[in-house]
């Protein structure tokens, strides 16, 4: 069992990139959002280094979120 | 100005070990109501950019500390408190949604198996919109085939399934049982994989996908 935890951990290089993107994708994407925290994270341009990808996967997920908060409170 | 960072919620047991520090080395600290047990810390805000990638694995090293030994429910790493009566309030508004889903969650973890193009093998035909628009939809049947055949072969295994279709390919996610993971691994890697799709799979991380509506994105107050 703890192998299987221990294969997300980042040790550098080769295939353990994709475990670090993993890993920034869950930790931004996966989870409690707490309203107003898409708001930062949109604004945050400094985000930008993390990588392409991992940014807009979580812009996507942040408008998404922001449509579903927005048809809750019309309703 | 510092906030109040929150990682994770569980439920709470004496014997459980928890993490001593978090993000940019900050004491995790627990917040106790009931049987749940919310794990914060408090940082500096907004986070150094410089040090963002390091944050978001510190974070994750804090969740998974829990993790290990039993279901968590993760927040995102960008999810913070004005300050501690806003966590507080926060927490006891959500104890009872929170307990029901940890409870619900309580015996699995959550596996992943991404279906995405080949990189070396998708070349675009481009020599006609219509040759174009066939390609897409055959490799869209392909993939969907693909999905349809990790669904069938993981269903012995799972609980539940969630189909999310991204830019980079289609996520499957599986509700697993712990201990189960590589039940879940050896059955998706015995589906063929056409030559033009690639698969990758991850795990087993905390039940996200699987949260109810109402925690994923609870009512709060003073949450920035």
């Amino acid at each position: 069992m703890q192998n299987d935890f221990e294969s997300v951990e980042v040790l550098g290089g080769g295939e353990d990139e994709v475990s670090l993107l993993e890993i920034l994708d869950h930790v931004l994407n996966s989870g409690v959002v707490i309203h107003g925290s898409l708001v930062i994270s949109l604004a945050g341009v400094d985000l930008v280094y993390l990588g392409l990808n991992v940014v807009l996967t979580s812009v996507e997920t942040a408008l998404s979120n922001l449509q579903i908060e927005e048809k809750r409170r019309q309703k | 100005m510092s906030r109040i960072l929150a990682y994770c919620g569980f439920q709470h047991a004496p014997e459980l070990s928890l993490p001593a520090a978090g993000v940019s080395a900050a004491p995790v600290q627990l917040a106790s109501h009931g049987e749940l047990g919310l794990l914060w810390s408090e940082v500096e805000w907004p986070f150094d950019p410089e040090r963002m990638q390091k944050s978001a694995v510190e974070f994750h090293g804090v969740v998974h500390h829990v993790f290990r030994q039993r279901a968590v429910i993760p927040f995102r790493l960008l999810s913070v408190f004005d300050d501690r009566p806003a966590f507080t309030t926060f927490v006891a508004q959500n104890q009872e949604r929170f307990l029901e889903d940890l409870e619900r969650l309580r015996r699995f973890v959550q596996m992943e198996c991404v279906i995405y193009p080949a990189p070396s093998r998708s070349q675009v035909d481009r020599s006609s919109g219509k040759a174009y628009l066939e390609q897409k939809a055959a490799a869209l049947r392909s993939s969907q085939g693909v999905v349809q055949a990790v669904r069938d072969a993981a269903a012995y295994l799972c609980g539940e399934v969630r189909v999310r279709e991204a830019k980079n390919g289609t996520r499957i996610f599986v509700l697993v049982e712990r201990g189960r993971e590589n039940d879940f691994r050896q059955a998706v890697s015995a589906v063929a994989i056409p030559e033009h799709l690639s698969r990758r799979m991850s795990g087993p991380w905390p039940a996200a996908e699987f949260l109810s509506e109402q925690v994923k994105m609870p009512e709060s107050a003073g949450a920035k």
